[in-house]
C-alpha cells in the first residue's frame, strides 16, 4: 500500500491567484544586503581577497621566500628589474653629478651604466617584474603580501571561529541556566577582561615559543569574552519568549532548548559580530608582529610586513605603503560588510510598516 | 462522551513569586499571583477562566503546566499530583497535557519550519523513549494535523513569518495536539487575533473538542468569548476565584459584585442594547497582587462592601447547585 | 456628500502609499468621509485595514521616507490641510485637532513630568502664561477624574497606572479645547472595567465640550456604544458608511454582515454556532484590481473578481461599496 508523500511544491497561489514564493529569512536578508552598495562592495572585495590569497600557491608569482640579493629594495614598477635598477642608478648618478656641478656623466659613471645595461639584457633574473617592488632581501613584495594575506586571514578566521564557538556555548549555557552558574561565569569573564591582555600574550609567546599555533591560541584565549557576553544577553532576552515556554511545556531538555531554539535565533547577532571580529583579530596579530612576536621569518603576515616596512619608511616608502594599504582596504571592506549585515539581518528595518 | 470523570483537580493552588534583592541584599517581597485556587475539571468540559490583568489567570495555567513550580497546593491530573512529580514522571504526565499560547508571533520559533514545529513534541517524546514513531509516521501525523486545523499540508516547509496571525495560531494548535493529549490549556489563544479570525479559531476549538474528546481550560479576558466556548466559568480577581458556575448560570445570575461589574462593562455590538444598558462603573484601578490582603480582595472597589468584608476572608457560598460565590453577601 | 453648515472636516479620496522593499503598500486607497460638529465618527477595521494610517494622514504625521500622501484632499473648514504650510499645520495640530493614541506608555515622554508636557501644549496654543496654564492643566486633570490633581501633575508617567495614563492623555488632548479629537484605539490596551471608565469619560467630556471625535477601533461593541456614524474599513478603503443604528440594524456589505455575525455576544444564547468569515485579511501589496473581499465573500459574483466596486450613495445617509448594490454590473 503506497503511503502518501507530500509533493514538494515551492510556489503556491494565494486567494487572489497570485503566486507566493517561499521567502526564508536568509533570502530576505540577502536581498537587503545586495541593495546596500557599500556592504555589497565590501563583500566583493573580500571575496576577491580570499580567492587571491588562497590561490597564491598556484598564481604565477615569485616564491615569497626567494631572495635575489641584487634586487634589493627595488621600487614598484611595470618594467623589468634590470631596467629599474638602471633607472635608479642613473637617477642617483644624476644627483651626484649635479651636486658636483657637472652637466654630464664622467667616463667612470658611463662605464657603470653600460655594464648594468648589458647585465640587464643578459641575466635572465633581471627580467623579473616586481609590481610592488622588493624588500631589503630582494623578496618580491607582491607575493609576500599575498602569502602574508593568507596567514593574516587564516588567523582572523580561525580565531573568530574559535571565539564564536566557545563564546556561544559558554554564553548560551550561562544565560539560560542563570543563577549561580551565570554569576560565577560572568565574574570569571570580568576578571579575564581586566587582565592586561597584551602582557599575557607576550608572556605566553615568550614562554611557549613563537610560532603560529601559539600566536593563535594566545589571541583566541581572550577573544571569546565579548561574544560570550553578547550571546548571553540575547539568550536571556529570548528565554522568556513564548516559543521557549512552549518547548519547555513539551518536555524539551535544557540542551535541546539551548541549542535548537535559543542559539539559532541569536545567529543574526553572531554573524554580525563575527564579521567585525575578523578585522580585530588581524589587527591584534599585526600589532604582535609589529612588536616582533608574531610570525617569524621567512613567513610573512601583513603585520610583519608593516613592521619591516616601517623601519625603512623614509627610504623606501612602498615597503610600508603596499602592505598597509592592502590590509586597510581589507579591514574597511569587512567593516562595511559587517554593518551591512547588521542592517540586513535586522527584521525591523525602516521600510517595514 | 464517557462518564464524566474528573480529569484535573486543583486544590488550594498558590504561586508566590519573590522579587527584589540582588546578589547581596535579601528579598524585598512577594507577588501573590495565585493565592489559593481550587476547582475541578471533568472530562470533555471546557472551564473558562476569566479576569482582568493581574488576576493570575495566566499564572494559574503555567502553574498547572508546571512551567512554574507551585509554591503550594496540589494539581491532580488523573489523580497524580503534578506538583510533586519530577523529571521522568513529569515528562510522562505532560504528554497528556499540552498548552496553546497567546501570541501567535512569539509562540513559534521563527527559525523552524511549520512541519518541524508541529513534529517537535513527537521528536522530544521519541527521544525520551515514551513514544516510538518512525519518521514516516511522524510525517503523516504532521500532515494530518495540518489538514485538520485547516492548513494546507503543502505549507509544511514554510517559516512562521510567511503565515498570517490566524494561521500561526493554527500551527500552535496543531502542535498542541501532536501528542494526542486529553487536556489542553489555552492561554488567551484568540486575544491577539482579528475579530473575523477569532470566530474561525473559536469554532475550530469547538470542533476539535468534539472530534478528539478534548478537555479545555480556556483563559481569556473577553467575557463574550468565554461565554461562547465554555461549559463552566470561573471569575478570578487578585489571585482568587470569586465566582464559579455553569456558563449559562453565571451570565444569567451573577452573584459576586465583581462579576456583575465585569458583565456590565463589556460592550455589546448592538447600539440599541448599548444605549439601554445601565453601567456599573467601578472606581479605582485594577490592583496589583503585591500585598498580603486581609479580608476580601475586592473590598477597595466594591460598592456593596460592608465593614466585616475588610476583616476576614469571605466564605464560599453555594447560590445554586454548581454555582459558588466567595462573598459575604 | 454636500457640505452642510456644521461640517468641520471633509476628507476626499485620501490615498496614502508606502514604498517598501516588496512593493508599494496602498495602505489607504481612496477614503472619503465628513465630520460634523459634535459628531462621533467611528472607523472600524481589522489589522491591516489602514485605519491608523488614515488617522495619521489626517494630521499629516505619516513617516515620510517610506510613506507619502499620494492623493486626495483633507478640508478643514474648507481649507486643504495637505496644501498648508508647516506653520499653519502646527497651529492646528494639538490645538484644533488633538490626537490620543493606543498605548499611553509610549505616547507620554517618560523623562518629563506631566506638568511639563501639559503646560508646554497649553502655553504654545492658548497663549497663556505658565501659571495660568498650570491652573488650566490641573482643571483638566480633575475633569478627567484624576484624584488630587495638584499633586499628581508633578509626577512622571510611570507613576500612573495604564488607565490613569490614558486619562492624562485625554486631559492633555482636550486641554486646548479642540474641535476634533482623534482617538486611535484608546482603550484597546486597557482592561474591560477600565475601558468602561474611559469610554464613559470620553463621552461625557466630549459632549460637554462639544468636541467632534474620530474613534478608531477594532471593537464593534465599543462603536455600538459610542459612535453616531460608522465607517467600516477593509484593505485600505471604506466598504460601508452611515449612521451606526442603521448599519447594525441592516448591514449591507457582506463584510459588515460577516463581522457583526462573527462577534460573540453576551446577550445571545450560546447554542448558536458563531458564523465566521473564511480566509484572512489580504496583504495590501500588489492587490489586483478587484474587490479585495471577494475571496472571503459568500455572495461574490464574477465582476467582483475583475473590478473594484463603485461607491453607491443611498438616501438615508448610507453609502456602500459593493457590486450587489450597483445597477451597472
Amino acid at each position: 500500500m503506497a503511503k502518501p508523500t507530500a509533493p514538494k511544491r515551492d510556489s503556491l497561489t494565494n486567494e487572489f491567484d497570485q503566486t507566493m514564493k517561499p521567502v526564508s529569512l536568509w533570502t530576505d536578508a540577502w536581498r537587503r544586503l545586495r541593495k546596500n552598495k557599500m556592504a555589497f562592495g565590501g563583500l566583493i572585495i573580500i571575496v576577491f581577497y580570499f580567492v587571491a590569497c588562497l590561490a597564491s600557491p598556484v598564481l604565477p608569482i615569485y616564491p615569497y621566500q626567494e631572495q635575489v640579493v641584487s634586487h634589493q629594495n627595488l621600487p614598484p614598477s611595470l618594467h623589468s628589474a634590470g631596467k629599474v635598477m638602471l633607472f635608479t642608478r642613473t637617477a642617483y648618478m644624476k644627483q651626484t653629478m649635479e651636486a658636483d656641478g657637472r652637466s654630464e656623466f664622467n667616463a667612470d659613471e658611463k662605464a657603470q651604466l653600460e655594464a648594468m645595461r648589458i647585465d640587464a639584457q643578459v641575466n635572465p633574473e633581471n627580467n623579473r617584474v616586481y609590481l610592488l617592488g622588493t624588500d631589503n632581501l630582494g623578496r618580491d613584495l607582491l607575493s609576500r603580501i599575498l602569502y602574508g594575506g593568507r596567514i593574516s586571514i587564516m588567523i582572523g578566521l580561525t580565531g573568530t571561529l574559535t571565539a564564536v564557538f566557545v563564546g556561544i556555548v559558554l554564553g548560551s549555557i550561562s544565560g539560560y541556566v542563570g543563577g549561580r552558574l551565570d554569576n560565577l561565569m560572568m565574574r570569571f569573564v570580568d576578571i579575564m577582561y581586566s587582565l592586561p591582555y597584551m602582557l599575557l600574550v607576550i608572556i605566553m609567546m615568550a614562554l611557549f615559543g613563537q610560532n603560529i599555533f601559539n600566536l593563535f591560541i594566545a589571541i583566541a584565549l581572550v577573544s571569546w569574552l565579548t561574544i560570550c557576553r553578547v550571546v548571553r544577553g540575547q539568550v536571556m532576552s529570548l528565554q522568556n519568549a513564548e516559543f521557549v515556554e512552549a518547548a519547555r511545556s513539551m518536555g524539551a531538555s535544557t540542551g535541546r532548548i539551548i541549542f535548537r531554539h535559543l542559539t539559532p535565533n541569536t545567529l543574526g547577532v553572531i554573524v554580525v559580530f563575527s564579521t567585525l571580529m575578523v578585522p580585530q583579530f588581524i589587527m591584534q596579530e599585526s600589532f604582535l608582529s609589529f612588536l616582533g612576536l608574531g610570525v617569524s621569518a621567512p613567513m610573512a603576515s601583513w603585520g610583519s610586513l608593516v613592521s619591516e616596512g616601517a623601519n625603512v619608511m623614509e627610504l623606501y616608502p612602498w615597503q610600508l605603503l603596499a602592505p598597509a594599504i592592502t590590509m586597510t582596504v581589507f579591514l574597511f571592506a569587512m567593516n562595511f560588510l559587517g554593518d551591512g549585515l547588521r542592517d540586513a539581518l535586522d527584521p525591523q528595518s525602516k521600510n517595514k510598516l | 462522551m464517557t462518564a464524566s470523570e474528573t480529569l484535573l483537580e486543583v486544590k488550594d493552588l498558590k504561586m508566590h513569586f519573590p522579587y527584589g534583592g540582588g546578589f547581596l541584599s535579601g528579598k524585598k517581597g512577594f507577588i501573590y499571583a495565585v493565592d489559593g485556587i481550587s476547582f475541578q475539571l471533568k472530562q470533555g468540559e471546557t472551564l473558562g477562566l476569566v479576569g482582568e490583568s493581574g488576576c493570575g489567570k495566566s499564572t494559574t495555567a503555567r502553574a498547572i503546566a508546571q512551567l512554574h513550580r507551585p509554591t503550594s497546593g496540589e494539581v491532580l491530573l488523573h489523580g497524580k499530583d503534578l506538583a510533586k512529580l519530577k523529571d521522568k514522571d513529569l515528562i510522562a504526565a505532560r504528554k497528556n497535557m499540552q498548552m496553546v499560547f497567546q501570541d501567535p508571533y512569539a509562540s513559534l520559533n521563527p527559525r523552524m519550519t511549520a512541519g518541524d514545529i508541529i513534529a517537535e513534541p513527537m521528536r522530544i517524546y521519541n527521544g525520551h523513549n515514551i513514544l516510538s514513531l518512525s519518521r514516516q509516521e511522524m510525517e503523516e501525523r504532521v500532515e494530518q494535523l495540518m489538514e485538520r486545523v485547516g492548513l494546507s499540508r503543502f505549507f509544511k516547509n514554510r517559516f512562521p513569518h510567511e503565515f498570517s496571525g490566524g494561521q500561526r495560531q493554527r500551527i500552535g494548535i496543531a502542535r498542541a495536539l501532536a501528542l494526542r493529549p486529553e487536556l489542553v490549556l489555552c492561554d488567551e489563544p484568540v486575544s491577539a487575533l482579528d475579530v473575523s479570525i477569532q470566530a474561525q479559531i473559536l469554532n475550530l476549538f469547538k470542533d476539535l473538542q468534539e472530534e478528539f474528546g478534548l478537555t479545555y481550560l480556556f483563559i481569556a479576558h473577553d467575557l463574550a468569548v468565554i461565554k461562547y466556548i465554555s461549559t463552566r466559568v470561573a471569575v478570578m480577581y487578585l489571585g482568587t476565584i470569586v465566582e464559579i458556575a455553569r456558563s449559562a448560570d453565571l451570565y444569567r445570575n451573577p452573584q459576586h459584585p465583581y462579576t456583575q461589574a465585569l458583565l456590565s462593562a463589556v460592550p455589546i455590538p448592538d447600539p440599541k442594547v448599548e444605549r439601554g444598558r445601565k453601567r456599573i462603573i467601578l472606581t479605582g484601578d485594577v490592583p496589583s497582587p503585591d500585598k498580603i490582603r486581609v479580608g476580601c480582595p475586592f473590598y477597595d472597589r466594591c460598592w456593596k462592601r460592608m465593614d466585616h468584608c475588610k476583616l476576614s476572608k469571605p466564605p464560599i457560598k453555594e447560590a445554586e447547585p454548581g454555582h459558588q460565590v466567595t462573598c459575604f453577601l | 456628500m454636500a457640505m452642510t453648515e456644521d461640517t468641520i472636516l471633509q476628507v476626499k479620496d485620501l490615498r496614502t502609499y508606502f514604498n517598501t522593499d516588496e512593493g508599494i503598500v496602498k495602505a489607504v486607497d481612496g477614503v472619503s468621509f465628513d465630520l460634523h460638529k459634535g459628531e462621533t465618527l467611528g472607523i472600524v477595521g481589522e489589522s491591516g485595514s489602514g485605519k491608523s494610517v488614515t488617522n495619521l494622514s489626517v494630521i499629516n504625521m505619516i513617516p515620510s521616507p517610506p510613506g507619502r500622501i499620494a492623493g486626495g484632499e483633507i478640508l478643514y473648514h474648507g481649507k486643504d490641510m495637505l496644501k498648508m504650510s508647516k506653520h499653519e499645520i502646527r497651529q492646528i495640530r494639538g490645538n484644533k485637532i488633538a490626537m490620543i493614541f493606543q498605548d499611553p506608555m509610549t505616547s507620554l515622554n517618560p523623562f518629563l513630568r506631566i506638568s511639563t508636557q501639559m503646560i508646554e501644549t497649553i502655553v504654545l496654543h492658548q497663549k497663556l502664561d505658565k501659571k495660568a496654564a498650570r491652573e488650566k492643566a490641573i482643571e483638566m486633570l480633575k475633569l478627567a477624574g484624576i484624584p488630587a490633581p495638584e499633586k499628581r501633575i508633578d509626577q512622571y508617567p510611570h507613576q500612573f497606572s495604564g488607565g490613569m495614563r490614558q486619562r492624562v492623555m485625554i486631559a492633555m488632548g482636550l486641554s486646548c479645547n479642540p474641535e476634533i479629537l482623534i482617538a486611535d484605539e484608546p482603550t484597546s490596551a486597557l482592561d474591560v472595567t477600565i475601558q468602561a471608565q474611559i469610554l464613559d469619560l470620553m463621552k461625557g467630556l466630549t459632549e460637554r465640550l462639544g468636541t467632534a471625535v474620530i474613534l478608531i477601533t477594532h471593537s464593534l461593541g465599543v462603536v455600538a456604544g459610542t459612535c453616531d456614524t460608522l465607517c467600516v474599513m477593509y484593505a485600505g478603503r471604506f466598504v460601508e458608511r452611515g449612521p451606526t443604528d442603521l448599519i447594525f440594524d441592516s448591514p449591507m456589505h457582506p463584510y459588515t454582515q460577516g463581522l457583526i455575525r462573527s462577534v460573540p455576544r453576551l446577550d445571545r444564547e450560546d447554542d448558536e454556532r458563531l458564523s465566521s468569515i473564511r480566509g484572512q485579511p489580504p496583504n495590501v501589496i500588489d492587490l489586483p484590481d478587484c474587490c479585495p473581499f471577494y475571496p472571503r465573500c459568500d455572495q461574490a459574483m464574477d465582476i467582483c473578481k475583475k473590478k473594484y466596486p463603485k461607491w453607491k450613495n443611498l438616501d438615508n445617509g448610507r453609502t456602500v461599496g459593493c457590486w450587489l448594490y450597483s445597477e451597472d454590473k
